[in-house]
């Protein structure tokens, strides 16, 4: 939180009561949790306690169905746009498993992407060159060879290059809010710090971060706002980075257990 | 052949051979060169029409061929004024011909007075369409290459036509070098008064016959775009000789039913055929077109890339048979074969490699499906609207085949007359 102004910020995020399937299994079941402008959130559970199916409800993946429940980006409701049309409003889902897609290449997609971006808001189309003035100022933060923009998208990646794409796609698109799945799954300690670097850089009192993650050595970089803890499809204990740090001690088992119980 | 051809079948031959016996006499060319359409009348008669419960003739829309008006050669006929002629390729030298006969003065490059030659090939059994322009052919583009060259042969169908039987030949000597744009285009029928509701097909059937001397290299590049009313068929034949490389590029995306069968002959050591090609379908089109190589001598190489799209109800077929002799050591074969099937389209992809020898390096892919999912939502997550995310993923598909193709105007035109055939796609401008 900015901590400057003096009244809460308005909610960027807002989901309310959420409940979804997929496959016949309800994987949220009745989750809740709002993300102020400016916040970053991390959102840490064992697996299969439903961290990805939050991630590709919100960005609109198809084969997920809307038991009931709302999600609001910036007031609009989310649930009711199109996968292209939340990404144009501001949502940027980074991918635990970057698709490949040789013959669509980086500078393309890049281009394709920030220029639809730019249309929905009224702006004009950037030209070559400050395109990719402005994308070059990216890849050097996220130590990629300019050489990559000419590739086909992930064509040949190593995990990591994968990743190290997705934060780049993020820095180029600006997006209000940005939902980090995994992003720091695969990752050697070298590339974690890189990734991590782009992440703060995106950091700022207009926008907002969600990070889904297993563990917390990514938190030990991007230091959250809040830390939740995810399990069997809902928020069950909420708190500041020190709930990171304890499940590290403890094991989700902590947690779950108590839930259960 | 089946003994007892349907009543259709029959019917189809019997009008191809009716036709041909009421202008026999009137078909240009010597003694020799009647001789030789009569030797190729005769060889139609044996082998019959081909049924499509021949493997060869699977895929091949043959019930197009019951609606042609007539198989005989269209007269000489001025091309309705103004016509827009694609855009000249630069550094290309172009030569037109309208319904199969050379328009213009005499060329260089041209053997003059080209009737069919008397030695015209035998074509195989699943080759045999390509009897119909020995039988019926007025003249050849016939080019005898010494040097360096590079040439656009425009072969013009006209509105008018009902028949058009073009045809090529080319003899690259020794160490030449030829880069040819082969260009077909059938012009609709305009939408004249006197045109009846339910026209009757038109034909364009080419022969197209490739030497290639030793160390010869040929590009030849191959864009068939015409008009949906036109059957299209096409035979090739070609022979290399012992280092000499063929590169064929090959854009299919006109003709109501297009056929192309192909057969190289790999003879010398050393020699190379590189086939690279696409063809986008959609509506109620077919292409179907069957390439065979047969690596006869050490040390050959294939390299096959075929990229087929069908949308709506179209139907892409593409068999590959490649045929490695005893006498072929040391070759190399390579087969990729990639079909995207959309809507209700329909794709079949055969590939078959027949080895004879034990010293060979041979791969082959063959795959067909739809759009990914998964890699669709990606595009759609960066905030890519769903055409322009079909369009790049189609885009990419092809780009394979149409990244082969050096020349840039050319390139250019490929990838317009592509994504004109693909319904959702707007112009994406040139290719990465």
């Amino acid at each position: 939180m900015s901590g400057t102004a003096p009244e809460i910020a308005a909610p960027l995020l807002d989901i309310r009561d959420l409940k979804a399937r997929v496959g016949g299994q309800t994987v949220l079941n009745g989750l809740s949790l709002t993300v102020r402008t400016g916040e970053v959130h991390a959102i840490m559970g064992p697996n299969g306690s439903g961290k990805s199916t939050l991630a590709y409800v919100l960005a609109g993946r198809p084969g997920y169905e809307i038991l009931s429940g709302t999600a609001q980006l910036e007031g609009r409701d989310l649930l009711q746009l199109a996968p292209e049309e939340r990404a144009r409003a501001g949502l940027f889902l980074g991918f635990q498993y970057p698709v490949e897609i040789p013959g669509v290449n980086n500078a393309y997609l890049l281009k394709a992407a920030l220029n639809a971006a730019r249309r929905d808001r009224g702006q004009p189309e950037l030209d070559a060159f400050d395109f990719l003035s402005l994308v070059r100022s990216k890849t050097q933060l996220m130590q990629i060879d300019d050489s990559f923009l000419g590739r086909g998208v992930n064509e040949g990646f190593s995990g990591g290059e994968k990743k190290r794409n997705e934060i780049l796609q993020m820095l180029v698109l600006e997006p209000r809010l940005a939902l980090l799945d995994e992003t720091d799954s695969g990752l050697d300690i070298d590339a974690l710090k890189v990734v991590a670097n782009g992440v703060n850089s995106l950091r700022s009192a207009t926008r907002s971060i969600v990070l889904v993650t297993h563990y917390q050595r990514l938190l030990d970089h991007v230091v959250p706002d809040f830390v939740h803890v995810l399990a069997r499809g809902r928020i069950v204990r909420s708190g500041d980075r020190s709930l990171a740090l304890e499940l590290e001690r403890r094991g989700y088992d902590w947690v779950t257990g108590q839930a259960a119980a | 052949m089946s003994e007892t051809a349907p009543a259709v079948r029959a019917s189809v031959l019997a009008r191809v051979l009716r036709d041909f016996r009421g202008i026999a006499a009137d078909l240009p060319g010597d003694e020799f060169a009647h001789a030789a359409r009569a030797r190729a009348a005769a060889r139609l008669t044996e082998l019959g029409w081909p049924s499509t419960r021949d493997e060869h003739w699977r895929y091949a829309n043959l019930r197009a061929f019951e609606r042609l008006g007539s198989f005989g050669p269209s007269p000489a006929a001025a091309l309705p004024a103004p016509l827009a002629l694609p855009p000249a390729v630069p550094g290309f030298e172009r030569l037109t011909f309208i319904d199969g006969r050379r328009v213009g003065a005499a060329h260089p490059l041209l053997v003059a007075s080209a009737p069919p030659l008397a030695t015209a090939p035998s074509w195989p059994a699943e080759q045999r369409l390509g009897l119909l322009g020995d039988m019926f052919a007025s003249d050849t583009a016939r080019l005898h290459i010494r040097g360096a060259a590079a040439i656009e042969i425009l072969f013009i169908s006209n509105p008018a036509s009902t028949a058009s039987y073009p045809r090529l030949e080319l003899r690259l000597e020794p160490d030449s070098q030829l880069q040819l744009i082969e260009r077909h285009l059938a012009l609709a029928p305009t939408s004249a008064a006197s045109a009846p509701a339910s026209p009757a097909l038109s034909l364009t059937a080419c022969n197209v016959t490739v030497e290639l001397g030793r160390g010869a290299t040929l590009t030849h590049y191959r864009l068939q775009q015409c008009h949906r009313d036109c059957v299209f068929s096409d035979s090739v034949a070609a022979r290399l000789e012992q280092q000499s490389r063929y590169a064929v590029r090959s854009i299919a995306i006109g003709g109501g039913s297009a056929r192309t069968s192909a057969s190289v002959q790999l003879a010398g050591r050393g020699a190379a055929l590189a086939w690279a090609g696409i063809a986008v379908g959609r509506g109620e089109q077919v292409h179907d077109i069957a390439l065979t190589v047969q690596h006869a001598a050490p040390d050959t190489r294939t390299e096959e890339l075929f990229r087929g799209i069908a949308d709506e109800r179209a139907r892409v077929a593409f068999s590959g048979h490649i045929q490695i002799d005893a006498t072929a050591p040391a070759s190399q074969a390579r087969q990729s074969l990639r079909g995207l099937i959309e809507s209700n389209g329909e794709i079949d992809l055969r590939p078959r490699l027949e080895i004879l020898t034990d010293d060979v390096r041979a791969a082959h892919g063959a795959t067909t499906g739809r759009l990914d999912e998964d890699v669709l939502f990606y595009l759609l997550a960066r905030g890519i609207d769903r055409p322009t995310a079909r369009a790049l993923l189609k885009w990419a598909f092809l780009g394979d085949v149409l990244r082969e193709i050096e020349v840039p105007a050319l390139r250019a035109e490929a990838e317009r007359l592509a994504a004109g055939q693909l319904p959702d796609v707007p112009p994406l401008g040139a290719l990465p």
